[in-house]
């Protein structure tokens, strides 16, 4: 992992070194341009008026002027991963900033909304699982910057706010465009494929994502060759949609290709190739393939200019195998893939078919037709039928047929027309197949991504119609790409909630693009083209001055004024003046075909060869290229070519590249420039003009500029309070403060101007420059501080050495008192004889401590043997009293028992005295009965004895 | 009897004047002149147009200090302009190098080590610095060395004091570095910048 830190992280160490920022801040370092590195450090040494007089690195003085020169930002923004954050914005810092990471092998930088990659041209470890994984799910400024995450900002997006999205990568051919196509491709297979639980075993992918993987190296087998510029060339532009479901799980693609530069399959440069696919086949097919393909040896083929040129790295038997693993993997089966191969064979057999004029010049003849007949052969068809259908075609003309005779350069022109049809239609039924296989799925996606890689803006010393067809492309896409920028701006602003009034950049491309695509009022450069395509005896320079006079006053067109050729306008598009050369752009624009041999084709035996051709009726024929031939005819006006049953290049490609916009307009773009370092192929050199150049017509500069309008430098709060605070000191009172308020008080306490800064939500915005000045501010008080700190902590060591010297002293002066007391000491007799002494007297104290010990031991033992009897006595008597105890207990016991037995009797003397009690109540109720009685019978008595009385 | 041994005595560092003391005291027994208004910083500094303000306890204790430092053979009571800045800081003033250069008259490099001071130019030089302020308190120390705390908790990395001590400002050298944050990082090599700046203030 570490390897891997060092291409995706900075090394923080330098960004803080206070060298760098020392020697910035004294030296006053700016850019002045440089022939070599395009742009080279210098001191400012003196300023006088326009002119600067600078230092630079080797000591040299060198006097500018003051508009060359470009400032340098702060060593703290050195390699800094967003280029926005810049605080001085100008190109010099760019190609720095990109340069100094590109050299440390950090070959993604953001430049404010969008990432600019240069090519590193060798193997990064930057694309391994263990990234993939790092990347999932991170927020943009949590990781380094690269194309994961870049794929993965845009996922979430799609994700969280359900809007579909694009990545558009562009940039000139070598630049890497399709390189990091595949690994968003491969990121997004990964991440997003609904074979989760099985991620680890790679073979076990879904069939999809596989599918989606492999649709890839078909598409390069078809569609890249090699040029002097790059080893794998896209020769196409194409728009990859990769559908989604709601729950974010991949459930297809299409793609849509753009403009594929058939004529590779005619000519190249010496060590430039064809289309890959001819040389894998040529190569890779054995025994009774080769048999069947009717395959020569390379030198044979004439359409392969320079024979079997190889590339490094790269067997092309083994890619072969993988072409056809791949196409098996999509589902073609055997019968297509002959027939695909068959295909290609016959276009490079069709090169080798030769043409003689004859005597009287105007007929073409076929002396050799072995090279016919095996087209023929491949193709199904009847070589009597081809031979004539090519040298002597039949037309319409005025409602009859005619037969009409070839000459030679017209008979060439037929066959390499074809050649490259045949491949074209090929390649567009691959593309129709792909696309099956990639969208058989039955599930609707609920929103998409779709990923752009297209050439970029192309300025050569001869630009023809492909170019225009290119620019027209880009500066669409730069429209596009501005919208955005400034649609994105707006709502961060919005978000935030800081004032802003809209400002018009200025930066419409309405107007050049108006130029190239208006149908009329009046028409457009495509609209005169085909115009000009229907009228009779025009011609390449017919057109040309139509065009100059139609668009004479157009702020964007101009004819080149030093050059002579007719054929020539200027358009100045966004990324700078393109002068075309329009030689030939009507057959480019028609693409004239021989319509007897596309009729022969789709009649074709074989059921391959007629799917192939099965639309012919598109075909601009021979019968329209007579037409314009003969002045006598009528001429076609341009409406009716619309109502016409074919179309023009332009027309298909505007219309294509309109659909392309439409739906890239639905999307939130995600921009990747891609950058070439060299045209050498060679890692870890740039070619500073080359990088500049691109940089230009890139947008970044521009897309920079359009920052610079608004507020590009932003800073959360917190951070903010954290750097600058020091500015500010008074202005915020102890204690926690919430962040704004903070802000707010410390940007007041500055004394900025209103209009260089706003305070947002989260943030505070800088005008671009406005933060430069705040570091340069901070730079001077923190150094004043630090000298103030330091001249304390010099006088505080001062201090600590004086007083350690004092004490030093003092300790010397004791020293020297002792020892000159030692030396007096020294010899005096006594001293020595105490010396001498002392010794001895160390032994007799030794018996007397020992007798004092045993004296010790003697005293302890005694008072042990004391200690030892009281306790004896002391057991002694507690056995003693414990034997009481026990009798006292037992005589107790027996007291208890006596009580218990005398208590019994109590209670039986109690029961008889009750008993006795009762007795004597008894007896006491008898005698007070008897006593009644007995005084009954005295009153008786009484009066028995009155009566006797009486009587 | 073992002879009575030489006590030693306790060192008495003669504690630098603090800094208070060191400024014009209004104390001096002779009438103070008084203070004269603060130069303008261009005119160079000239020696002869000071006024000492000390009294006589005072510049025998410079003396001291002042022979302490004198490392000609013979003693000569004189220093090399290098030690001016050394005495005046051991005298307990704080000045930076530029103002120690300023007051000797803005040398060459070279000269430092080769010309010498003696007592009587010293003294005005001593009395030039000692009016002059110190540049920031505490509070400006603690802020300024905010701004490299990054996870805003009081501490900053020692390593990086370190680095800014050396290389901004007035650079001080790697030995002098050590010896001022000697014992003053914690066991994660981070310093509390607040109580730093105390421990050297209050030296």
């Amino acid at each position: 992992m570490s390897v891997v830190n060092e291409f995706l992280f900075l090394d923080n160490d330098f960004k803080n070194s206070g060298v760098a920022q020392a020697d910035w801040s004294t030296k006053k370092m700016v850019w002045i341009p440089s022939e070599r590195e395009g742009f080279q450090s210098a001191s400012i040494k003196e300023e006088t008026g326009n002119e600067v007089v600078v230092e630079l690195d080797n000591g040299k003085k060198v006097t500018v002027s003051k508009d060359e020169i470009q400032k340098m930002n702060p060593p703290k923004y050195n390699k800094v991963e967003d280029m926005a954050a810049l605080t001085c914005l100008n190109e010099a810092s760019v190609l720095h900033n990109i340069r100094e990471r590109y050299f440390s092998g950090l070959i993604y930088t953001y430049s404010g909304l969008f990432c600019v990659v240069v090519n590193p041209y060798k193997l990064l470890p930057i694309y391994s699982e263990k990234i993939t994984e790092m990347y999932k799910g991170k927020k943009r400024h949590e990781v380094p910057p690269h194309i994961y995450a870049v794929t993965d900002n845009a996922y979430r997006n799609m994700l969280q706010e359900r809007e579909d999205q694009s990545i558009l990568c562009t940039g000139e051919s070598g630049a890497g465009k399709t390189e990091n196509t595949k690994k968003v491709i491969q990121y997004l297979a990964v991440v997003a494929s609904s074979h989760k639980g099985k991620r680890h075993h790679y073979s076990l992918t879904g069939e999809l994502e596989k599918q989606l993987l492999q649709a890839n190296p078909i598409l390069e087998a078809f569609g890249n060759a090699k040029t002097i510029k790059n080893d794998n060339s896209s020769r196409f532009g194409k728009f990859i949609q990769i559908n989604f479901d709601n729950t974010g799980y991949i459930v297809g693609a299409n793609i849509e290709t753009y403009l594929l530069e058939t004529s590779w399959c005619i000519r190249q440069a010496k060590i430039e190739r064809s289309f890959h696919i001819f040389y894998y086949m040529v190569t890779g097919a054995k025994d009774k393939m080769r048999d069947e393909l009717l395959l020569e040896d390379f030198s044979n083929y004439r359409f392969l200019v320079a024979g079997h040129v190889q590339v490094q790295n790269q067997q092309d038997d083994e890619m072969f195998e993988e072409t056809l693993e791949a196409m098996e993997v999509l589902g073609f089966n055997e019968e297509e893939r002959i027939g695909m191969l068959k295909v290609c064979s016959t276009v490079l057999q069709l090169g080798n078919i030769e043409f003689k004029a004859e005597k009287n010049q105007e007929q073409a003849s076929m002396p050799d037709n072995t090279a016919a007949q095996k087209v023929c052969h491949l193709q199904g068809i009847n070589v009597t039928d081809f031979t004539k259908a090519i040298l002597t075609p039949r037309f319409k003309v005025g409602g009859e047929l005619v037969q009409k005779a070839q000459t030679k350069e017209q008979a060439d022109f037929a066959i390499e027309a074809l050649a490259k049809a045949m491949y074209d239609r090929l390649f567009r039924w691959i593309l129709a197949c792909v696309n099956k296989a990639l969208d058989k799925t039955k599930r609707q996606g609920a929103s998409f991504l779709g990923i752009l890689d297209i050439a970029g803006f192309e300025i050569f010393e001869d630009n023809s119609f492909e170019q225009l067809c290119i620019n027209y492309t880009n500066e669409k896409l730069q429209q596009l790409f501005n919208h955005t920028m400034f649609i994105l701006e707006q709502e961060e602003y919005k978000k935030e909630g800081i004032e802003w009034n809209f400002i018009d950049f200025g930066l419409d491309l309405q107007p050049c693009i108006e130029l190239i695509e208006r149908p009329n009022n009046p028409p457009g450069i495509l609209a005169l083209l085909d115009e000009e395509c229907w009228f009779p005896k025009a011609t390449d320079v017919s057109f040309v001055e139509k065009l100059t006079n139609t668009h004479s006053s157009h702020c964007k067109f101009s004819k080149p004024k030093n050059l002579k050729e007719k054929a020539f306008f200027t358009v100045q598009h966004y990324a700078g003046k393109v002068d075309y050369n329009a030689t030939s752009w009507l057959t480019k624009n028609m693409d004239p075909l021989n319509d007897n041999v596309t009729a022969l084709l789709s009649n074709s035996s074989s059921a391959f060869v007629q799917d192939i051709w099965k639309d012919v009726d598109r075909v601009v024929g021979l019968e329209t290229m007579a037409k314009m031939a003969k002045s006598d005819s009528a001429a076609p006006t341009a409406s009716k070519s619309k109502k016409g049953m074919f179309r023009t290049v332009g027309q298909l490609y505007k219309e294509s590249l309109g659909k392309l916009m439409t739906t890239l307009h639905n999307t939130q773009p995600n921009f990747v420039r891609c950058i070439i370092p060299n045209h050498e192929k060679r890692a870890g050199k740039i070619d500073a003009h080359l990088v500049l150049e691109q940089l230009r017509c890139n947008g970044v500069l521009e897309g920079i500029r359009i920052c610079r309008q608004g507020f590009p430098n932003r800073i959360v709060f917190h951070e903010f309070r954290q750097r600058y605070e020091i500015l500010a000191a008074r202005a915020i009172p102890k204690g926690f403060m919430d962040g704004k308020q903070a802000s707010t008080l410390m940007i007041k306490h500055l004394d900025s101007d209103p209009n260089l800064y706003r305070i947002g939500l989260s943030k505070i915005f800088f005008r671009t420059g406005v933060l430069a000045q705040l570091e340069e501010e901070r730079d001077l008080k923190l150094t004043d501080i630090i000298i103030a700190f330091q001249a304390q902590a010099r006088g505080f060591l001062s201090r600590k050495a004086f007083s350690k010297k004092q004490k030093q002293l003092t300790a010397m002066k004791v020293i020297q008192k002792n020892c000159a007391v030692y030396l007096t000491l020294k010899n005096w007799q006594w001293w020595r004889l105490f010396t001498k002494v002392k010794p001895l007297l160390q032994v007799t104290r030794q018996d007397e401590e020992m007798n004092q010990k045993e004296e010790e031991l003697h005293k302890a033992k005694e008072i042990a043997q004391k200690s030892e009897a009281e306790l004896k006595e002391i057991t002694q008597k507690h056995n003693q009293v414990v034997e009481e105890r026990n009798q006292l207990q037992a005589k107790l016991q027996e007291e208890a028992e006596l009580y218990a037995e005398s208590e019994e009797v109590r209670i039986r003397l109690e029961a008889k005295k009750q008993e006795l009690e009762e007795v004597l109540h008894e007896i006491e109720a008898r005698l007070e009965e008897e006593e009644e009685r007995s005084q009954v019978f005295q009153q008786e008595k009484a009066n028995l004895q009155q009566q006797l009385k009486v009587e | 009897m073992a002879p009575k041994k030489v006590e030693c005595k306790k060192p008495e560092p003669k504690k630098p004047e603090p800094k208070k003391e060191a400024a014009p005291a209004p104390t001096v027994p002779k009438p103070a002149p008084l203070p004269e208004p603060e130069a303008p910083k261009e005119p160079a500094f000239n020696p002869k147009a000071i006024t000492l303000e000390y009294t006589a306890d005072q510049i025998e204790e410079f003396k001291e200090a002042f022979q302490l430092f004198d490392r000609t053979p013979k003693g000569e009571m004189k220093i090399t302009y290098a030690q001016c800045g050394d005495v005046m800081r051991a005298l307990g003033q704080n000045p930076t190098n530029a103002d120690v250069l300023k007051v000797l008259g803005k040398p060459r490099p070279e000269e430092m080590n080769s010309k010498l001071v003696d007592f009587e130019i010293f003294l005005p030089m001593l009395q030039h610095i000692s009016r002059s302020k110190d540049q920031g308190n505490f509070e400006d120390f603690v802020e300024g060395l905010r701004v490299f705390d990054k996870e805003g908790n009081g501490t900053i990395m020692g390593a990086e004091l370190r680095h800014v001590l050396a290389t901004l400002g007035e650079r001080m050298s790697e030995d002098e570095v050590d010896r001022l944050m000697a014992g003053q990082e914690d066991t994660n090599g981070c310093i509390n910048y607040s109580s730093f700046v105390k421990h050297i203030l209050s030296g």
